[in-house]
């Protein structure tokens, strides 16, 4: 044990210095931990000589995915758009059928859905934005997701015969369990961070940067045991500046300064604060040593938040190679879909940045030869209630639970709806609201239009990881209440 | 203690007299501060090792013929351990107490305490029961194959570490360097002990506690407020502080009119001035951001008076959030934030009705758009959640109460939400027959008013939990009666004090307090000594004199807490002197720009859960750190880039958004620099502003190479290196 440990030290900080050395030992156990886990195990999983990339787009505040895809046909069989301007017409929160971009569903025999116009060519837009991939087949939809600890029907919702998950329609709650994975129990770590514990080493072993990055802060997703994420600001920092500590220069003393500084981080850390202090600095520095060079993309991105995040996740791909990693995991963020008010133009100019960051970013990985290796998919709060709330110039709409999510990449089985079967036969659900709504949460008066979902978060982001590499046998420790639902695999990546 | 001579004795007792004389002048009483410092707890061991003196705690285990004959056990016991050198407070027991291991891979493992009773061996020494199991379930329990190291916690003091056999003895782990057997034999020559308090007069004379107390109490020491400190000592401070005039004469609140929503408008917006002019600009500027806010609240922590209502308003901006990321108008921000320091010191149900009603939060959580028939749950939610009584049922001591089968007990469900929704429809603007009411603007100054019209006045069933006031509301009622009732439905749930002591505490002293400090904070929120429940001004010198907070060191492992951006920087600006670009008056405040790269955007939290959550995990540990929340690859580098920026640079003045600038005066500490070329007395100086007197000599060591490479000749450049180090170290980075 002792022997396997230092040489597990030995290969896992090969590229950090001395001074990232100190308090990763002070993270000893950690570091233990997992080369315990290595020693236990005969034949580390394997990442190949192939690079993948999965890119978490996080909707922050509750995207309403019943207005971004909507029932375009007039089948009466299965909700058409009728049902759903029956409940959002009045208010003034229904989208126009005809403005509606068509998509096939061959799910549901052929049927037309349509994605809300913002998807598609907009005014000022730099590209297509991602409709038109539905039809390339390299954009799907998992439909009716959320977060569960296990299977639930209506009645068994209302009847609380199943568990449900821990403070439903709350933000922060449905925020952590869409980024833990975990509905049954607060957790500290977040999935993404869970893959990284088990996948670096094996895979990125001489990486120099964490497996992990964030464009948008630290993240209860990116949070693993024992790893930590490397976050950065978006494209409009170079990746030579993100990291990098001003006012340094040559000189004896300015050299001097700087090994001092890197010094102090290796001393006092009996304190656990500051040792967890100095190893994000630690981590910061290294990573910075390995940013100072790197080549900028060649697709134009929109000059927004979003597009800025994906940009600097792109020019992070496209130098994949120097950065010795060959499985990464990306999170980026777009806030501001909490539409309690306001929602049409707000939404629509949301989901309009969301298309065209996309599209460019996909784009990109076509011109870098990686489109089939990355893969980028959604996640957000919850969906919104079919009911509106309020009406006219300021209708929104409040915080509810099953909804739909994109999938976008060269390896996705694109243009088509994933997920489980919801009780009308389809993986779409029914819109309607209260008693005679199968799909809604409530009868009765109280009842908005909240989808009890049909396909879990852990479902979908196990058939993510699984595509990732993630071994078969470590699906469980990664989502552990996978087991209790059907299948964990909704085939929606090839 | 020697009795003091007689002599001096009385003359100071004269000069203390004349000086409470003038303080109860305008009311305010003189206060006797003890000695801060608790005892260091030392747990005893065998005679001859550092083996934890340990048996089973369970009738029936071991041998009573020969107590102590264990040395190992096996993971589940229930196992005593030895305590002296500590002297408890009535009420203090097992909560004040946390016990680690730490095995050979240097894990860290938490296990309960149970138990905590004076022992029968001798006087003085406490047996202290604990379940060989670790608590936290970050790892997963502790291999039973040898010694661990222990390590008893107390009011953030660490006692020594001794060894305890976990399913056998032996193994690989070490002792901690130098360390001796603490036997039972010799426990009355561990005993310390407080000095007693004594009449003498001397002010307050721990330094150390000085410059803590400051940190937790104001916006960063300096010298000024450290003298007035150890001539008037801390109560009295504190007295004096909470009748201090709030803001600053000097600084008062930007006195900024209502716009119109559109900034355009050619009469009540900015739309009477050309487009691209400086006075478009400036207009929109001053109206449409929390620019001129920003400036007030930085320049009133740099130079205010008043500076515990500043942090205090400060804290209870970070609970109660509202953001200019929805709030337009910094007239808006600006009668929200007089809410929070009106009430810092006052009652907090007064603070949860006016909050309540403050427009900005109706609109930033909706509140003001419920109506009966499209009722909007988010406020009535996030009250409950993120303001008073939180998710989970807590005992009082704010530790989660558990179910039969060991779990949590929701505080409320969905229904309960939908109820307090209910409860709080019908509200809007007071765009009519208010003080500030105005033909085409939207009311954000006066509280908002019902329109009963729009009220759902059927029944409501609230929170519910024993003696509950109010669990069950009429039909019928006027909805300004039911938001009283309401408000009392959650004033007095028993969890609003624990909830709220905590975050207090959190904000102020340290991360992860004991359950024993938020107990004792609670129980005065519960009652001030007076039958008043909710008294703000109690709880905050509650938190700040508590001995979990008070002393001049702590060595618990985790206590502490990363500095928030914001105290980061003005702490920083605050030790050395910060004044405007060339050095001639005050700063102008403009310094967001400092804290916005570490993550803080003062008023502009990006959600209505603060910069960070309170129960934020560092990751790779079981840690509790709210501030850790922004503290990524990015931001560590950004609080190096701040320091450069400070350090070496200054933010230049002279331009439209930045009149003055601001920069640090490193005269003084330039003159120390020249007066020693061996560089200590600099470090003496940063030891003291910046660290509170706890500069290792390691640390020492490592910085004194880096001040000596800077020629002695420039000695500005030897204060600036040393200044750039200590300011970016680890050290100095954790508030402890």
């Amino acid at each position: 044990m002792k022997e396997s440990r230092r040489e597990f030290l030995k290969k896992s900080t090969c590229a950090l210095s001395m001074t990232a050395l100190a308090t990763q030992m002070h993270h000893m156990g950690m570091m233990s931990a997992l080369a315990q886990k290595m020693d236990e195990k005969e034949q580390p999983a394997q990442g190949g000589d192939s690079y993948k990339a999965i890119v978490l787009l996080y909707m922050s505040g509750g995207n309403d995915g019943n207005n971004m895809v909507i029932p375009v046909h007039n089948d009466a069989s299965v909700s058409n758009y009728a049902a759903y301007a029956a409940t959002r017409q009045t208010q003034g929160l229904a989208i126009p059928q005809a403005s509606l971009l068509p998509i096939s569903v061959p799910r549901i025999g052929g049927l037309t859905y349509g994605l809300h116009p913002a998807l598609g060519p907009v005014t000022g837009g730099i590209n297509n934005g991602i409709h038109e991939l539905w039809a390339q087949q390299k954009l799907a939809m998992v439909t009716n997701v959320g977060t569960l600890v296990a299977p639930m029907t209506k009645a068994q919702y209302q009847n609380n015969s199943v568990p449900k998950p821990y403070q439903l329609f709350s933000h922060s709650d449905q925020v952590a369990q869409s980024q833990t994975s975990v509905s049954s129990t607060q957790a500290f770590t977040g999935w993404g961070g869970r893959i990284a514990d088990r996948m670096n080493q094996p895979n990125n072993p001489n990486g120099l940067i964490p497996m992990i990055t964030s464009i948008a802060g630290a993240q209860l997703f990116t949070a693993g045991q024992t790893t930590l994420p490397m976050a950065i600001a978006d494209a409009n920092t170079s990746l030579a500046n993100v990291l990098n500590p001003a006012g340094f220069n040559t000189t004896a003393a300015s050299v001097a300064r700087r090994n001092a500084m890197n010094q102090l981080r290796t001393i006092d850390l009996d304190n656990n604060y500051l040792a967890a202090a100095s190893h994000v600095t630690d981590l910061a520095m290294e990573a910075n040593n390995a940013l100072q060079t790197f080549q900028e993309v060649t697709v134009p991105f929109p000059n927004t938040g979003i597009g800025r995040q994906l940009r600097q996740i792109a020019r992070l791909i496209k130098k994949r190679t120097d950065l010795n990693v060959n499985r990464q995991v990306f999170y980026c963020q777009i806030g501001g879909f909490d539409t309690h008010n306001n929602q049409l133009n707000n939404h629509t100019t949301l989901l309009s940045q969301f298309s065209q960051a996309a599209r460019a970013f996909y784009d990109e990985m076509v011109v870098q030869g990686v489109s089939n290796d990355v893969t980028l998919f959604t996640l957000s709060d919850f969906n919104r209630t079919m009911n509106p709330a309020g009406s006219g110039a300021t209708v929104g709409s409040d915080h509810a639970w099953g909804n739909h999510m994109f999938v976008l990449g060269g390896s996705v089985a694109g243009g088509d709806f994933f997920g489980m079967n919801t009780t009308n036969g389809t993986p779409f659900p029914t819109l309607v609201i209260g008693t005679a709504g199968p799909d809604d949460t409530n009868s009765g008066s109280g009842a908005r239009g909240r989808w009890i979902p049909t396909t879990s978060v852990e479902q979908y982001c196990a058939t993510i990881a699984r595509w990732f590499g993630l071994p078969e046998n470590e699906l469980g420790s990664v989502f552990p209440n996978i087991g209790t639902f059907p299948q964990n695999n909704l085939g929606f990546m090839i | 203690m020697k009795r003091p001579a007689s002599g001096r004795s009385s003359s100071v007792s004269i000069a203390a007299a004349v000086i409470i004389g003038l303080l109860a002048s305008i009311n305010i009483i003189g206060q006797v501060d003890p000695n801060p410092n608790s005892p260091v707890p030392v747990l005893l061991s065998q005679e001859g090792s550092t083996r934890a003196l340990a048996e089973y705690s369970d009738e029936g285990k071991g041998s009573k013929n020969s107590p102590f004959a264990e040395t190992a056990f096996p993971l589940n016991a229930k196992v005593d351990l030895y305590v002296t050198n500590i002297e408890l407070m009535e009420g203090e027991g097992a909560n004040a107490f946390r016990v680690y291991l730490e095995d050979t891979q240097k894990r860290q493992y938490r296990v309960p305490v149970l138990d905590l009773q004076p022992s029968e061996h001798q006087k003085g020494v406490y047996r202290v029961t604990i379940l060989l199991r670790d608590e936290l379930g970050f790892w997963e329990q502790p291999a039973a194959d040898g010694d661990v190291l222990v390590r008893l916690t107390w009011r953030g003091l660490s006692s020594n570490r001794v060894r305890l056999g976990l399913g056998k003895t032996g193994g690989d782990i070490k002792d901690d360097p130098g360390s001796q057997p603490t036997p039972l034999s010799r426990a009355a020559s561990f005993m310390t002990g407080t000095e007693p308090p004594t009449s003498e007069y001397v002010g307050y004379r721990w330094s150390g506690d000085r410059m803590r107390f400051l940190q937790q109490a104001t916006f960063g020491a300096n010298r000024s407020l450290d003298d007035r400190i150890r001539r008037i000592g801390l109560r009295t401070y504190l007295a004096e502080q909470f009748e201090a005039p709030y803001p600053s004469l000097s600084n008062l609140y930007p006195n900024i009119p209502l716009k119109h929503i559109d900034s355009n408008n050619s009469t009540l917006g900015c739309g009477m001035f050309t487009d691209g002019t400086a006075e478009r600009r400036i207009c929109f500027r001053d109206h449409y951001t929390q620019y001129p806010l920003q400036n007030w609240f930085f320049k009133e922590a740099l130079y205010g008076e008043p500076q515990l209502r500043h942090r205090v308003a400060w804290a209870l901006g970070q609970i109660w959030v509202v953001s200019g990321v929805d709030t337009q108008q910094s007239s808006w921000m600006i009668a929200y934030h007089k809410i929070l320091s009106q009430h810092a010191f006052g009652n907090y149900r007064d603070l949860m009705r006016d909050m309540t009603l403050n427009p900005a939060m109706g609109n930033y959580l909706d509140m003001v758009r419920s109506t009966k028939n499209n009722p909007n749950e988010n406020y009535p939610r996030e009250i409950l959640q993120l303001f008073s009584v939180g998710l989970f049922m807590l005992n009082q001591d704010g530790t989660l109460m558990l179910d039969g089968n060991n779990q949590p007990i929701p505080t409320y469900d969905q229904s309960t939400v939908d109820n307090f929704t209910k409860v709080m429809t019908g509200w809007t603007f007071c765009n009519v027959g208010c003080p500030n009411s105005a033909p085409s603007i939207v009311n954000y100054k006066d509280p908002m008013i019902l329109n009963q019209n729009n009220h759902d006045i059927t029944a409501k069933t609230l929170l519910a939990y024993p003696n509950a006031v109010n669990q069950n509301i009429p039909a019928g009622l006027n909805g300004n009666t039911e938001l009283e009732l309401a408000l009392d439905n959650i004033f007095y749930h028993p969890n609003v004090g624990p909830f709220v002591s905590k975050l207090l505490i959190q904000h102020m002293v340290t991360s992860d307090p004991t359950p024993a400090y938020v107990g004792r904070v609670a129980a005065v929120f519960n009652n001030n000594g007076f039958g008043v429940r909710g008294d703000l001004k109690a709880v905050v010198k509650a938190i700040l004199l508590d001995p979990e907070a008070r002393g001049d060191v702590k060595t618990d492992p985790n206590f502490g807490k990363l500095r928030e951006p914001v105290q980061l920087v003005t702490n920083v600006l605050k030790a050395f002197d910060a004044k405007s670009a060339n050095l001639t008056q005050q700063s102008d405040g403009v310094i967001n720009g400092l804290t916005n790269p570490l993550g803080q955007n003062v008023f502009y939290s990006p959600t209505v859960f603060n910069y960070f959550p309170p129960d934020y995990t560092i990751p790779g540990t079981a840690l509790i750190g709210p501030e850790f929340g922004i503290m990524t690859t990015g931001t560590a580098i950004g609080r190096l880039n701040f320091a450069n920026t400070m350090v070496y640079n200054r933010i230049n003045g002279g331009t439209e958004n930045v009149p003055q600038g601001t920069s640090l005066d490193l005269t003084e500490i330039e003159a120390i620099a020249a007066a020693d070329p061996t560089g200590n007395l600099l470090l003496d100086e940063l030891n003291k502003r910046l660290l509170h007197y706890t500069m290792s000599p390691q640390m020492r060591a490592t910085i004194l190479p880096a001040v000596t490479a800077v020629a002695s000749s420039n000695p500005r450049a030897r204060a600036q290196a040393a200044i750039y180090l200590v300011a970016t170290s680890s050290q100095f980075q954790v508030q402890r």
